[in-house]
């Protein structure tokens, strides 16, 4: 017996050993690492919801409604809660217009698989469904309605190209901010784009309890460990367009291609900034399909471009005022000197045709300009030559990109030391000529051409345009108020540049102007046409594609100038007869509105 | 048959009797946790199994071990044919044809209590046997045939935890009567044999998954692996003082897998912390103890085996159920007796706690002569 008393000492050991550590682990699981399998569980057992932010809405300089947003009713269904999936699919096919199998599969597929995950019926359902399903939602278990928020255009695709798309987030965007998320929606162009951190709002959460499931828990079970947090919507961005003026524009334009450019020409603020032919800002709201998309990127006209900022053209003779201030400036004419056109220009073994055949005969700058002379331009250029030319195309912005905030292109201002980079090769003397009239190498976009007209209209201060005037957050505090930003100073008297603003008022208002389609009653118009070759003139034919750009550039009133405003009409015409009178609507439309809107107004 | 005597009762095991009382009290508590969200189903039907055991465990301990001494081959016998029974009528339930459906009413796993008729068969195989151990490898064939008749038609439902169990406790009792050196020598190299072959011919690949993920259980996090990371953070968010009763977010939300049977041990942890869960693990500590101090106190051969195996029985169930619902041990159908969820594994219980206390009442022996241990 003895024997089994020691076996059963030993059991007895084996048994306080086993004891032992079975205590260890749990003093190792739950005292010593106690705190972090907590944790663990407030991991396991939380799932955070996301309520997303409403992005701030899009206004113009007076607080009309651009871009807002409006709320997008969602449904859903729990499949583990439809009692009768024939029947509510049936339903839906019904009054929702959708094939009634579809539905039912995907439930049905659902079912087997994760029976308590929403199941998407249709997405963005009309007022009509949604109170017809509302006034049956008690006999529909399982249904829910999601409420999202989507961008909402009331004027259509008005001001398109500057106020941009939006389009699910790419994987850069991403990276670069954290408060993103997968799937979100942000502003890929213009200025959903330009002023996306401030239109983006602060997205909220609330925690819900799920089991291992995956479900929602309904019991008042672990509400202490709970956390919420509202959404905080997107600051408002006010436009410094004026929706009137903008709407003139974009229908004046109407089925041509071009852009039109309407500036205040003392603060820079961008009044209208029309680009045709434009698309459909709604066909984005959700992300758009490959379809429409493809159809966008492989339109020939090119729909996405803004041709305000981002449309390159040859000047032409608008540019004029460029050389005119250079040789004025450098003294290389004297506003009294004659020159004599007669039609040609020789230049070494080149010859330099004027627009007239005839020749314009004896001119000074005034009516050179007026005239829209080329000869004259020709010989003050191969005075001044290209690099003092070239100092001046700089300093009235030409080259670079204007900082307005949306996309742009910078345009070439051609100099020795460019074409060297560029072609590797030296500059020649024909060249200078040409550039003198905006043709040749020159390359600008209509932004950049009221953006001078402006700076010779303010008395020589370049502006940097801005399209954004205020930026107001949701409780009304004002985060960004524009101030005037000057690129820069023309270097010129002001008795000189006066000098060019007078044969800017004879363009429109002396008989042989150019510019006499722009003239208006009651308010003096300058102007400067311009007609830009697209293809030499010995190739030109009637073809649409050969047509010269159509320019014209102005400012109102000639005294105390407001407003600047740039037409181009791409394969116009002639500026004087196709630009000109369009620049006369948009400025008869903008003195309408300032008598409507009464004296004080702070345009 | 009953002979009654006052001595009896005197001698009536209070304090095993009494922990028992407090055990089921816990259990039931912790089933009433585990099972609220659910409509408190399995904590009722628990309740009756609970009450149907004690009454069990007391009409047990009043026979007298002698009489079923007596009947031990009948009781096998009744096993086996039980086994048999619910191989070619049982009910499948999980991949496992383990259950008899008792007139709708109840279902019981006869694999459970199987385990009583086997330590009663080794018991009086052993008493039967006049040998001096330690037993050679010769000796030891009828044991082994008697342990793997059962065993094998266990592994043909398939339950791989109760004959794992079955292994265990039958193993220690074998081990306890003594085996000659090479004879365990033997056996062991027979063990890795078969461990080698089922690994690769026979065990289910659910089987498999179970071993390997105990080895890395966050190789595989959602799947072999979750029940176990599951249930150590439900054992280990529990801390020093628990979460309170119907508080545990592991439980309460159903995180824990099987937490009313196999795992009702994490849900006590979760919610009773570490107090909770080393004040059970005493308690089973002292429940196994006394079981072995009636062994050590047993006047005759058959009395103190059949204690000491239900000792082995009690031991081993705590420490595979425990250490795989603490990570130890890799995860194996083995409830906790008396505190997990189950009729069968409830009365097993009670019937084991119940010879036990009948062999304590009658250590002062009441027969004439005194028993003769060898």
């Amino acid at each position: 017996m003895q024997d089994f008393r020691n076996r059963l000492l030993i059991a007895t050991m084996i048994l306080g050993l086993a004891f032992l550590v079975l205590g260890s682990r749990l003093w190792y699981l739950q005292v010593l690492r106690g705190d972090e399998f907590a944790e663990f569980s407030l991991e396991n057992h939380i799932r955070v919801e996301r309520i997303p932010a409403p992005r701030g809405r899009i206004l113009d300089r007076y607080g009309k409604e651009l871009v807002v947003n409006r709320t997008s009713f969602d449904v859903y269904v729990i499949p583990k809660d439809v009692k009768d999936v024939a029947h509510i699919s049936s339903f839906f096919s019904q009054i929702l217009n959708l094939d009634k199998n579809h539905i039912d599969n995907n439930i049905r597929s659902a079912l087997t698989k994760r029976s308590f995950k929403p199941v998407l019926v249709a997405k963005d359902i009309n007022r009509d469904q949604l109170a017809y399903i509302e006034a049956r939602r008690s006999s529909l278990p399982g249904v829910i309605i999601e409420i999202h928020n989507l961008r909402q255009y009331p004027h259509g695709s008005l001001g398109a190209s500057f106020l941009g798309y939006i389009g699910k987030v790419s994987e850069a965007e991403l990276k670069s901010n954290p408060k993103i998320n997968n799937n979100d929606l942000v502003g890929k162009t213009g200025v959903e784009k330009g002023w996306e951190s401030n239109l983006r709002g602060d997205d909220g959460y609330k925690q819900k309890v799920t089991d291992a499931l995956g479900r929602e828990v309904e019991s008042t079970l672990f509400l202490e460990d709970l956390q919420n947090k509202k959404s905080m919507p997107g600051n408002d961005v006010l436009l410094t367009i004026d929706i009137e003026l903008q709407k003139a524009a974009e229908e004046i334009l109407g089925d041509q291609s071009g852009a039109i450019v309407a500036v205040n020409v003392n603060s820079g603020e961008i009044l209208a900034l029309a680009s045709k032919p434009s698309f459909n800002p709604a066909d984005f709201i959700k992300g758009i399909d490959s379809k429409t998309w493809s159809d966008l990127v492989n339109d020939k006209t090119s729909p996405l471009l803004n041709r305000a900022t981002q449309g390159l053209y040859a000047p032409g003779s608008v540019f004029k005022m460029v050389p005119s201030t250079a040789a004025l400036n450098e003294g290389f004419i004297d506003h009294e000197e004659y020159i004599h056109c007669p039609g040609y220009y020789k230049v070494g073994n080149s010859t330099f045709r004027c627009w007239k055949r005839g020749g314009h005969g004896w001119v000074n700058l005034r009516g050179a300009i007026v005239k829209s002379c080329d000869v004259y331009f020709y010989k003050i250029a191969e005075r001044m030559g290209i690099d003092k030319l070239s100092k001046y195309i700089r300093a009235f912005g030409f080259g670079s990109v204007t900082g307005i905030g949306i996309e742009e292109k910078a345009g070439i201002s051609p100099s020795r030391e460019w074409k060297l980079r560029r072609f590797n090769k030296p500059w020649y003397k024909g060249e200078t000529i040409v550039s003198a009239i905006g043709q040749g190498y020159v390359s600008v976009t209509p932004t950049q051409v009221a953006m001078m007209t402006s700076a010779v209209a303010n008395g020589g201060t370049l502006l940097k345009p801005a399209i954004v005037k205020e930026i107001i957050s949701y409780s009304g505090e004002k985060k960004f108020k524009h101030t005037p930003i000057v690129s820069g100073k023309i270097p010129i008297e002001i008795e000189m540049l006066e000098l060019i603003k007078d044969a800017l008022v004879g363009v429109v208002n002396d008989p042989g102007g150019t510019g006499r389609a722009a003239r208006i009653k009651d308010m003096t118009v300058a102007g400067k046409t311009g007609t830009a070759q697209v293809v030499s003139l010995d190739l030109q034919s009637d073809q649409k594609k050969h047509r010269d750009h159509a320019w014209f550039t102005s400012y109102a009133p000639a005294e105390d100038p407001e407003i600047a405003v740039t037409v181009l009409i791409e394969h116009g015409g002639k500026g004087s007869s196709v630009a000109a009178p369009i620049a006369r609507k948009i400025l008869e439309v903008y003195k309408t509105l300032k008598e409507e809107r009464g004296a004080d107004d702070n345009v | 048959m009953i002979m009654f005597d006052r001595r009896l009762l005197k001698n009536f095991g209070w304090s095993l009797f009494l922990m028992t009382l407090v055990f089921s009290f816990i259990s039931l508590l912790n089933l009433y946790s585990a099972s609220y969200e659910t409509g408190l189903v399995s904590f009722k039907r628990q309740f009756v199994w609970v009450g149907i055991g004690i009454v069990t465990l007391v009409s047990v301990s009043f026979l007298n071990y002698r009489f079923f001494k007596q009947y031990v081959p009948y009781i096998y016998g009744g096993a086996i044919l039980l086994l048999l029974f619910v191989l070619f009528f049982g009910k499948e339930v999980a991949g496992s044809k383990s259950w008899i459906d008792v007139a709708s009413l109840a279902t019981i796993q006869p694999s459970e209590l199987v385990k009583i008729a086997i330590i009663l068969v080794l018991a009086k195989f052993y008493d039967d046997d006049y040998q001096v151990g330690p037993y050679g490898f010769l000796d030891l064939i009828k044991p082994i045939i008697l342990i793997a008749i059962p065993l094998v038609l266990v592994m043909l439902q398939p339950d791989l935890g109760t004959a794992l169990t079955i292994m265990l406790l039958s193993g220690s009792i074998v081990l306890f009567m003594g085996v000659k050196k090479w004879s365990v020598a033997f056996i062991l190299i027979a063990i890795i044999g078969v461990s080698f072959y089922s690994w690769h011919y026979s065990l289910k690949p659910y089987q498999k998954d179970r071993i390997s993920t105990f080895i890395n259980p966050s190789s595989d996090p959602l799947n072999a692996g979750y029940n176990s990371i599951q249930s150590q953070i439900a054992v280990g968010s529990g801390g020093i003082i628990g979460k309170g009763l119907r508080s545990g977010s592991q439980t309460q939300l159903r995180f824990i897998p099987a937490q009313q049977t196999d795992f009702a041990f994490s849900v006590l942890a979760e919610e009773w912390g570490f107090l909770g869960s080393i004040f059970l693990l005493l308690l089973y500590f002292m429940i196994v103890l006394w079981m072995l101090d009636t062994s050590s106190r047993a006047k005759d051969k058959f009395s103190m085996l059949v204690s000491f195996g239900i000792a082995a029985m009690f031991f081993w169930h705590v420490v595979v159920n425990v250490g795989m619902v603490i990570g130890l041990l890799p995860v194996a159908g083995v409830p906790l007796l008396i505190f997990s969820y189950g009729g069968s594994s409830t009365l097993t219980a009670m019937i084991g706690i119940g010879i036990v206390l009948g062999i304590r009442m009658r250590k002062f022996s009441m027969s004439a002569e005194p028993i003769e241990l060898r």
